[in-house]
């Protein structure tokens, strides 16, 4: 025994003990229990949301995206820090709190660019028609172009889905209609994602950046809420179906059930600094008067020593 | 300077081989909480032996194999049974105010492995190339932006891999190896006694 444990234990009556052996049983027994609970139930799976799914069932659904996107009006267009510039849109506390801005872009997205006219440029390669309808927008002046687009966003929510085929009311568009089941048609190939993904690194393409980003907003949204994972719905704790999630994290997933939290813009960046300040908490608890007297005040530990106590207490 | 003779010196006094690999223990080390920790490890060690075969086989694996569906499933349950004896780890180590008698590091880096484990099952989530993964990597954004992380994308599944097979793994072995090496070298902490010094602090 280590000089420093001699000098600690001295006068501590020893029991014989193997810490191997004890470590052997244990392990044991916890894969036991852990492949005992792996045959029973398995993982919990459910596919991923694809382009191409939603194209098909949700036609609307997904022009509706394209288009925010292709206008340049989608909220990841103006997102902030790390997609883009716009400083004013990262969260912030207190005014001068806010570590994205301080971060900077560090993960450029253009959102009309990367996931509306990039697309349209390659499908243009491939269908005449598309190349034809993105030659005459690019080449038309832009309150025109605004025009085509919100008489086409106004068409939409008055279209129909007639088996899959999406009826618009009669109206001027423009070249707006084609382009947009351009990216349709794009979808329901099963090429969206792949042609949102591929770089200039190809055929070496690790990063789902984009198509991720893509079908985010209400498309997820709806089949989150249908799966109980919404952030109030406690979010990531919760792991699809009966199965248990990140239990461990429910403290955070409740700062996100509180209304001042869970309403505010800045959400994200306040649950985080609780939770880093209750990390700091818990790291300095030794030396934090009150909070290291909690155990001598909730005297759990005479229930775990018991056997310490009944035989020696007392004793010099 | 010897620096073998230092070395043996400081081994002397601080991690002996009765230390690393004890044949006594004092009596006091006698409850169930004691099992906590080393259930803890036993289910990292199962987390680490899964993953390692996953790992051969690739993310993917688990969605065309029965053998890969298996192997998926213990990581995951492993990791359940990793936090639920964590949890009881360290609110055993908690209410017996176990930083007592300069304990403290000990506490401290049990905390820190702690945190690096919540980054690399979060890595792990977003890996399984299914649903959960999808909705947690555009849902997991959002703070990962605002708090300054973005340079960890969670949409970036080559990055995401290399964090979870490789630097989350060894930064959590080596330092649950250094909180091992401390609780072996400072051996357990003694029961509180009221009223005495030692018990006070």
């Amino acid at each position: 025994m280590s000089t420093r444990s001699e000098a600690y234990l001295r006068g501590v009556p020893m029991k014989r003990y193997d810490m191997i052996r004890e470590g052997l049983i244990v392990l044991g027994a916890v894969t036991a229990v852990v492949v005992l609970l792996a045959v029973s139930f398995g993982t919990p799976d459910y596919p991923t949301v694809t382009g191409k799914e939603v194209a098909t069932k949700q036609p609307m659904l997904f022009l509706q995206r394209s288009l925010a996107y292709f206008s340049g009006q989608s909220g990841l267009q103006t997102y902030g820090p790390p997609y883009t510039k716009h400083d004013q849109n990262a969260q912030e506390v207190f005014g001068f709190i806010s570590p994205a801005r301080w971060i900077g872009v560090v993960n450029p997205v253009d959102a009309r660019h990367d996931l509306a006219m990039d697309p349209l440029e390659r499908i243009a390669v491939l269908d005449p028609e598309v190349a034809k309808a993105l030659a005459i927008y690019t080449h038309a002046p832009p309150d025109q172009q605004q025009r085509w687009i919100k008489s086409y966003s106004a068409a939409l929510r008055r279209a129909t889905d007639d088996n899959g085929r999406v009826v618009l009311p009669q109206g001027d568009y423009g070249p707006v209609a084609t382009l947009m089941n351009g990216m349709l048609s794009l979808a329901r190939a099963g090429l969206l994602e792949g042609t949102l993904d591929s770089s200039s690194r190809l055929p070496y393409d690790l990063n789902n950046t984009k198509s991720l980003l893509f079908l985010e907003g209400p498309i997820e949204n709806n089949v989150a809420r249908h799966l109980n994972e919404l952030g109030n719905q406690w979010g990531m704790t919760n792991e699809m179906g009966p199965y248990p999630g990140a239990w461990w994290l429910w403290s955070y997933a409740f700062l996100y059930q509180l209304p001042g939290i869970a309403s505010s813009p800045n959400a994200d960046l306040i649950a985080g600094l609780i939770m880093a300040t209750a990390f700091l908490v818990l790291i300095f608890l030794p030396v934090i008067p009150g909070l290291n007297r909690i155990p001598y005040r909730i005297p759990v530990y005479r229930l775990i020593w018991r056997d310490w106590y009944r035989r020696f207490e007392g004793q010099p | 300077m010897n620096i073998d003779a230092k070395l043996q010196a400081w081994l002397r006094s601080h991690l002996t081989l009765e230390d690393a690999l004890p044949t006594q223990m004092p009596v006091y080390v006698n409850s169930m909480a004691y099992f906590f920790g080393t259930a803890t490890l036993s289910a990292l060690a199962v987390v680490i032996g899964s993953g390692m075969v996953i790992a051969i086989f690739g993310p993917g694996w688990w969605h065309v194999s029965p053998v890969g569906h298996f192997f998926n499933s213990v990581h995951f349950w492993a990791v359940e049974i990793f936090y639920f004896g964590l949890v009881l780890h360290m609110l055993a180590k908690f209410f017996k105010a176990a930083w007592r008698d300069g304990r403290w590091r000990t506490w401290v880096i049990g905390l820190v492995t702690f945190a690096v484990t919540i980054f690399s099952g979060i890595t792990g989530t977003l890996l399984q190339e299914n649903w959960d993964a999808q909705w947690n990597a555009v849902q997991g954004k959002d703070p990962m932006n605002a708090l300054g992380l973005a340079w960890m994308n969670t949409m970036d599944p080559g990055q995401l891999l290399t964090l979870h097979v490789a630097l989350f793994p060894l930064l959590i072995v080596l330092f649950a190896a250094i909180h091992i090496a401390f609780v072996r070298s400072e051996s357990p902490v003694r029961p509180i006694v009221l009223g005495s010094r030692r018990g006070a602090r």
